[in-house]
């Protein structure tokens, strides 16, 4: 039945990913606004109105608001993002890497036929993804019996599904017109992170603030659609921009040559492939990269590694320096204003000092995400990526042990993670030195080393279940789902003096909660996420020799 | 090239606690069986496989070929039985073993982002001793490009790195499932010289294959598996030998011997004949199946029709094959009996 036309079997394809995001976020909003019901809600009526208006709280409401803010301003709103470029990205690229687009075509299908019904797929799991989360938005204040005031649940949604599937369209187009699915995400997801973060930190000086309009992060939240309903002319330039590039898609699909099956060129095969450069990095890419599993597969996502090594650098790292300096005033003002509630949240600490500005801006979220993301990648693809291609059996055939083989794979990813690390201690240590701003350097190497482990903990935790299972999907989305639950229960526990001691039981609790970034390092902390490491890859190398291999 | 070793001599029920006593075969396995949940996959199969000799395993797709090999490499665990390669544990010796053999999956894959160069490179240092004179040569045999990344190769040139990265250590044992796929009619000639080349140097060739021709050229002895079960084992020109063979008499057009006009040649005067079957008549062309003495043949039917030529097709691999697997093909020989008479 769901074979039947493209439109149908790319919705087969890709629906419980949608089902499994939707359902997770719907979780998550009933967790939150439980937990909120718990805190004492005068801090809320001790808010200044611009400043309630600021983080998009409604008046009245508050419980439920500041819920649906977080879960679906900030949460969801990525998610949802991120699975529309997902799916755009592997609506044309996608089918010409894998080699199956000149098939499809070779049907009574046209090019322009194929691209509408894997676009019209990517609408509908979107659409759905947003009635999901519309019908949780209503139903969980109303299970919990909590009053959601002015909320304008709809009209966020509206605002949260086009912003998505402008992304999504975004990644359509790139793909459709260069057959590069790795450029298709990749571009989507840069520009994506850019201007979320461009559209929060613009405005925090009047004089940048216009320029928040140039990204179109800004056409989904500035409007507050939370507050004041549909923001008709921000919700007309998103969907005039779903439409222009929809219809650039279209264009250029049909325009260029077709891609054979192919594989993605990595920054050190252009190297390679240049005259100049091709001695040193013939022998750099080959001989050496070839010399030991871990070494070959840290070879395999330099694209990665580099792009999320060069983000914690310069702009999570070098450049929050300045920044810091040019809206110092404005950050001790509204630090004065924000309550504890709303700065745990976001990872608390005071938004007024050096510290806590780069314990908010860098370390409460971006650092944990950047090394996980590296992790977990290589976490995932070091087992169950290699039984997906199929070369688990041929590698084994191999004199080479299953455990020497998890213990490589783990070093790989140890590997990653260091570097990312290395790189947000590097760009934090630059941005505060040039900018005067007197960090502890030994402060700052020990939360970038605690950001290392616990990033590694959820690599070995995606390690372990490909270990287990062989499948990359269960790999990643595990880990992904235990990192987000660790996260949210270590942030919002603390909330609540009745739930505050159950913290300590996730990873996220033994990362900021000693304060590295002014205390330094807490050695008992580390040794726990490091022996948390440590006994999750012990287990993946059980649980990897007891299995048989998949074959594909 | 004899076909059994040692497997014989106490009616194939060897001391599986001691490996040691199959150290002349280069694999051998014992009541080898693996279920995937209801279905049986491999059944109670006992095979051996000498040192120096190139074994044929056949069978149509999803016989248990695949399985088999896996399993005896340790990818994936019997449910019963034991299995040994080259005297050593399969299952705790896997390590060892993977020193001394060289293996081609079925459906190969490879890195996609390695070059060809770099996957040989890759799995040279994974195994040692690698002699990269004898790596150009295999290259330069099979016509092989390593400059391009795999993914990018076509199926065929695919498959030529994975041929050079089995061959390239001269294991003493190749284990190979599907080895020529893709691969165009003169490069399979190569590759069936160098299988020949590893025979005659005492090395031991593992060939599962549904390409029958190949294994006709290659093997000293078949084995053939149907539903999980190791149904026949033969050395080839035994095998031939029993097998059927297709003859196709010419018969005098108007007379029969004793010069009495014949206005048709009936088949039942053939079918009459012990070992005939098939018997098939066009003009004065008998095509018949013959499983015996042809002497005895043209004197069964000389008396009635006067033989003016007589042809005989010794039978290729392909018709003993579809013998095997023909529906009403039930009274095969149980495995370990099969292998008993035989050895």
């Amino acid at each position: 039945m769901l074979l039947r036309t493209v439109y149908t079997k790319a919705i087969r394809d890709r629906w419980l990913a949608m089902v499994i995001a939707v359902t997770v976020l719907a979780l998550f909003l009933l967790y939150t606004m439980a937990l909120y019901r718990e805190i004492d809600l005068s801090i809320y009526t001790d808010l200044p109105e611009s400043m309630r208006v600021l983080v998009g709280i409604a008046e009245g409401a508050d419980a439920a608001s500041l819920s649906y803010s977080v879960m679906l301003n900030f949460t969801a709103a990525l998610t949802l993002a991120g699975l529309a470029i997902s799916m755009g990205a592997a609506s044309i690229a996608g089918e010409e890497r894998k080699g199956t687009l000149g098939l499809l075509l070779s049907n009574p299908r046209t090019r322009s036929r194929v691209l509408v019904g894997k676009s019209a797929s990517m609408v509908t799991l979107t659409v759905l993804g947003g009635a999901v989360l519309l019908a949780a938005g209503y139903g969980v204040p109303s299970l919990l019996e909590v009053e959601i005031g002015d909320s304008h649940v709809g009209a966020t949604m509206v605002h949260l599904v086009l912003n998505a599937l402008f992304y999504g369209f975004l990644a359509t187009a790139v793909g459709a017109w260069t057959g590069n699915r790795s450029l298709a995400s990749g571009v989507s997801g840069g520009i994506l992170i850019v201007s979320y973060f461009a559209v929060g930190l613009l405005p925090l000086d009047p004089d940048l603030a216009g320029l928040a309009r140039a990204f179109p992060w800004y056409y989904f939240d500035r409007s507050d659609p939370l507050v004041n309903g549909f923001g008709w002319s921000h919700l007309a330039v998103l969907g005039g921009g779903i439409v222009v590039l929809g219809a650039l898609a279209l264009v250029g699909v049909n325009r260029r040559d077709l891609r054979s099956r192919s594989v993605a060129r990595t920054p050190l095969d252009q190297l390679r492939a240049n005259p100049v450069t091709r001695a040193v990095f013939d022998r750099l890419a080959g001989s050496a990269r070839v010399s030991r599993l871990w070494v070959k597969t840290t070879s395999e996502h330099q694209g990665l590694l580099i792009v999320t090594a060069v983000v914690m650098f310069f702009m999570m790292g070098v450049l929050l320096g300045p920044m810091y300096v040019a809206i110092e005033d404005n950050l001790v003002r509204v630090a004065g204003d924000l309550p504890e509630a709303v700065l745990a949240i976001a990872g608390g600490g005071d938004l007024g000092t050096p510290e806590g500005f780069y314990r908010i801006e860098t370390f409460a979220l971006s650092a944990p995400i950047a090394v996980m993301i590296v992790s977990i990648v290589i976490g995932a693809r070091g087992l169950a990526g290699e039984e997906a291609q199929r070369t688990m059996g041929l590698l084994l055939a191999n004199p080479i042990r299953r455990s020497t083989v998890v213990v490589q794979q783990a070093l790989a990813m140890v590997v990653y993670a260091v570097v990312v690390g290395l790189a947000t201690f590097g760009g934090v240590t630059v941005g505060s030195l040039i900018s005067n701003l007197d960090l502890s350097i030994p402060a700052v190497a020990a939360t970038s080393g605690l950001v290392t482990l616990l990033g590694l903990v959820f690599g070995a935790l995606a390690l372990a279940l490909g270990a287990a299972t062989g499948r990359v999907r269960v790999a990643v989305y595990g880990a992904v789902g235990v990192a987000l639950a660790s996260h949210l229960v270590n942030a919002y526990l603390p909330l609540s003096d009745r739930f505050a001691p159950y913290a300590r039981w996730t990873p996220n609790y033994y990362y900021l909660s000693s304060d590295p970034l002014i205390n330094g390092m807490p050695w008992a902390h580390g040794a726990v996420l490091a022996a948390l490491v440590v006994v999750i890859v012990g287990a993946a190398v059980v649980l990897f020799n007891q299995r048989d291999i998949r074959s594909g | 090239m004899d076909g059994d070793g040692d497997a014989g001599d106490n009616g194939g029920q060897g001391d599986p606690a001691n490996p040691a006593e199959h150290g002349g075969e280069a694999i051998r396995t014992e009541g080898l069986s693996k279920r995937f949940g209801a279905v049986r996959a491999l059944v109670e199969v006992d095979l051996r496989v000498a040192r120096g000799e190139v074994y044929g395993f056949l069978g149509p797709n999803g016989s248990g070929k695949t399985t088999m090999i896996r399993t005896i490499l340790d990818e994936i665990r019997p449910t019963a039985g034991r299995a040994w390669i080259l005297g050593r544990d399969c299952r705790r010796q896997a390590v060892e073993i993977s020193r001394h053999i060289g293996y081609v999956p079925g459906d190969l894959a490879l890195y996609p982002n390695l070059t060809g160069g770099d996957t040989l490179k890759f799995f040279a240092n994974l195994r040692g001793g690698v002699d990269w004179a004898y790596v150009d040569e295999l290259v330069q045999r099979l016509g092989a490009d390593l400059s391009r990344k795999v993914g990018d190769l076509s199926s065929g040139n695919r498959q030529k790195i994975g041929l050079i990265q089995a061959f390239m250590n001269r294991p003493e044992l190749l284990i190979m499932d599907e080895p020529s796929t893709g691969l165009d009619p003169l490069v399979q000639r190569e590759f069936q010289a160098m299988v020949g080349e590893v025979a005659a140097e005492g090395r031991s060739v593992f060939l599962s294959s549904h390409t029958l021709s190949e294994v006709q050229r290659v093997a000293d002895r078949v084995g053939i598996i149907r539903d999980g079960r190791l149904v026949a084992v033969e050395k080839l020109d035994e095998l031939r030998a029993k097998a059927m063979r297709r003859v196709e008499l010419e018969l005098e057009s108007d007379a029969t011997a004793d010069g009495e006009a014949e206005a048709t040649v009936e088949t039942d005067v053939f079918e009459a004949v012990d070992g005939v079957s098939d018997v098939s008549v066009e003009d004065h062309r008998v095509m018949l199946s013959f499983n015996g003495r042809t002497a005895d043949l043209v004197a069964a039917v000389a008396d009635r029709y006067g033989v003016i030529d007589i042809n005989t097709h010794e039978a290729d691999l392909e018709e003993v094959f579809l013998a095997f697997y023909r529906d009403d093909a039930t009274g095969t020989v149980a495995p370990r009996e099969r292998e008993r008479s035989e050895a």
